[in-house]
């Protein structure tokens, strides 16, 4: 009996070393309210920006086994018409290439890091591409009466346990959820859930609503890294001053 | 006896002079803005910085102008009647005879002038002519494309919100954006340029010194085309003085462009501060943009 324990034991301590040695390792940070801190830059590391569905690689576009719960989103008739012929001319026609801002959910599935800034009563979150800056608050508060056409939303959040659960409304129509012309309209709400699954790395759930462009709510479902390099910070990606840029200062 | 009379009066003169001075200083020293004043305990976050969180905007928020920055239209082209369009009346300087005369926001020198180099005043003085009808591109003020502001515009455009968290302040505005890092990580990389440049403070008391790099400088500083090139370096004191002020002050180095280092001082005030739940709107510069393609005559 003994000897069985100690061979417990042993197990066990040499699993924690690895887990160490891996570092993604102990309790999540927590806030000075009990939350877990999402403080830090994060990345997700999906091909969900090309295209949220399954798809082979494209001259456009690396493979992707898809976050769409159930693979394929359920657009009414009229939608996939309509997606295809985003598709079609997606070179043109993705307003990424205008330099729009990406609306949610796509910024937070973009190939691109970003970071998070926490406090009680809010979460500031600010993407390299484009360097936007998108505030969910946790203050107990509503959204403002709409619509509104922003092109990032209104994000109001609360903890739901571990989970932060954020709540989105008041989208501009002409954003895209991805480079494959996947679209929405302005009545778009989306529920996201930031869920840690350790110190390192956060579960991204987000529900899309929109009875104007599909049949049913349908869910993406993608992990976030967090970036571990020492000393690292944010750059800037400005896409609509490259053109213009040569003839300053 | 006479003499040993007089020789302590002498010290005893030289004394109180000396006190004198030193009490001056000290007195004016303080509304210079050099120092905060003592009286202010600020709150104080779980870093130990002071709380100076919220919305902020200077008195005076425009852009137009470092030596005379007066707001509206004054000294811009007529919109109606007989001269809508046409360059505003000029001085025999160059400069736009504009009706309001405000102080300039530079103190340093003391002449208020941005100290050029003689090359470098040649194309200020080429932007500020062209600025109202450009016919090229270089003569786009910055703003109308939507650029961000760069750290001393970003302070008197208009409202900017500052955020705080261990080791770090987080300073929002429209179309702009800028970390301020309080640990000692070092600059990054010279050969990387970015609009807010990189910068990285510490507070003094109640004011926060900001060492700022790697400005890509392509923001410009006015409308009347006053700017530094990327080789600038910039020193800025936010001197808190008590919860609802402010004194924003930045010094220039860059011997490629200034004959001398220049300084520039803007009070800032708090606002919204009798409104907890006052929050941004979205400013989507970019993509509200209508205008830019009839705005220059000649294609780019």
């Amino acid at each position: 009996m003994k000897k069985r324990a100690w061979i417990l034991v042993a197990l066990l301590g040499s699993l924690a070393i690895i887990n160490t040695a891996l570092g993604d390792v102990g309790p999540i940070k927590r806030t000075a309210e009990g939350h877990p801190d999402f403080t830090g830059i994060w990345q997700p590391l999906t091909t969900a920006e090309w295209d949220l569905e399954p798809h082979g690689a494209r001259k456009d576009a690396p493979p992707g086994l898809g976050v769409v719960v159930g693979g394929s989103i359920p657009y009414q008739p009229w939608a996939l018409e309509q997606r295809k012929k985003n598709f079609d001319n997606r070179a043109t026609l993705d307003p990424r290439n205008k330099g729009y801002m990406l609306g949610v959910p796509r910024v937070a599935y973009n190939a691109a890091p970003f970071q998070i800034l926490q406090q009680a009563k809010h979460l500031t979150l600010v993407y390299e591409y484009q360097n936007s800056v998108r505030t969910i608050y946790t203050n107990g508060s509503q959204h403002p009466p709409g619509h509104i056409d922003w092109w990032l939303g209104d994000s109001r959040g609360h903890w739901e346990g571990d989970t932060l659960v954020s709540d989105v409304l008041h989208q501009h129509p002409d954003t895209w959820l991805d480079r494959s012309g996947n679209f929405h309209s302005e009545d778009l709400h989306v529920v996201e859930r930031y869920t840690p699954l350790g110190p390192d790395h956060i579960r991204y759930e987000a529900t899309l609503d929109d009875p104007k462009v599909f049949t049913r709510p349908w869910s993406i479902n993608l992990i976030l890294y967090r970036h571990k390099e020492e000393n690292l910070q944010l750059l800037e990606y400005y896409p609509h001053t490259f053109d213009s840029e040569q003839y300053y200062p | 006896m006479r003499f040993q009379l007089s020789v302590s009066v002498r010290w005893v003169a030289l004394a109180l002079g000396a006190i004198t001075v030193l009490g001056t200083s000290l007195v004016f020293g303080a509304d210079a803005g050099d120092q905060a004043p003592a009286a202010w305990i600020p709150k104080r976050l779980s870093d130990g910085q002071p709380d100076v969180q919220g919305f902020w905007r200077t008195e005076n928020p425009n852009a137009y102008s470092l030596t005379n920055p007066r707001t509206g239209q004054d000294g811009m082209p007529e919109r109606t009647g007989p001269n809508a369009g046409k360059p505003p009346p000029r001085g025999p300087d160059g400069r736009v005879v504009a009706k309001t005369q405000k102080p300039s926001r530079i103190i340093d020198p003391p002449n208020g002038q941005v100290p050029y180099l003689p090359s470098a005043y040649a194309h200020q003085q080429d932007l500020y002519l062209n600025f109202e009808v450009p016919t090229k591109p270089q003569y786009v003020e910055t703003q109308m494309r939507c650029y961000p502001s760069g750290v001393a515009r970003q302070q008197w455009w208009n409202e900017v919100e500052i955020r705080q968290y261990p080791g770090v302040v987080f300073l929002i505005s429209y179309a702009s954006n800028r970390f301020i890092y309080l640990d000692d990580r070092p600059h990054i990389p010279d050969n990387i340029k970015l609009f807010m440049s990189d910068s990285r403070g510490h507070w003094e008391g109640n004011t926060l010194v900001v060492d700022v790099t790697n400005s890509n400088a392509k923001h410009r500083l006015s409308y009347e085309g006053d700017f530094s090139s990327d080789k600038v370096h910039i020193t800025e004191r936010f001197i808190f003085k008590d919860n609802n002020t402010y004194q924003y002050q930045a010094t220039f180095t860059d011997p490629s462009v200034y004959k001398q280092p220049w300084t520039v001082s803007s009070k800032q005030l708090r606002v919204h501060g009798n409104d907890p739940s006052y929050e941004w709107y979205e400013y989507a510069c970019l993509e509200g943009e209508r205008n830019l393609d009839n705005y220059i005559p000649v294609a780019e």
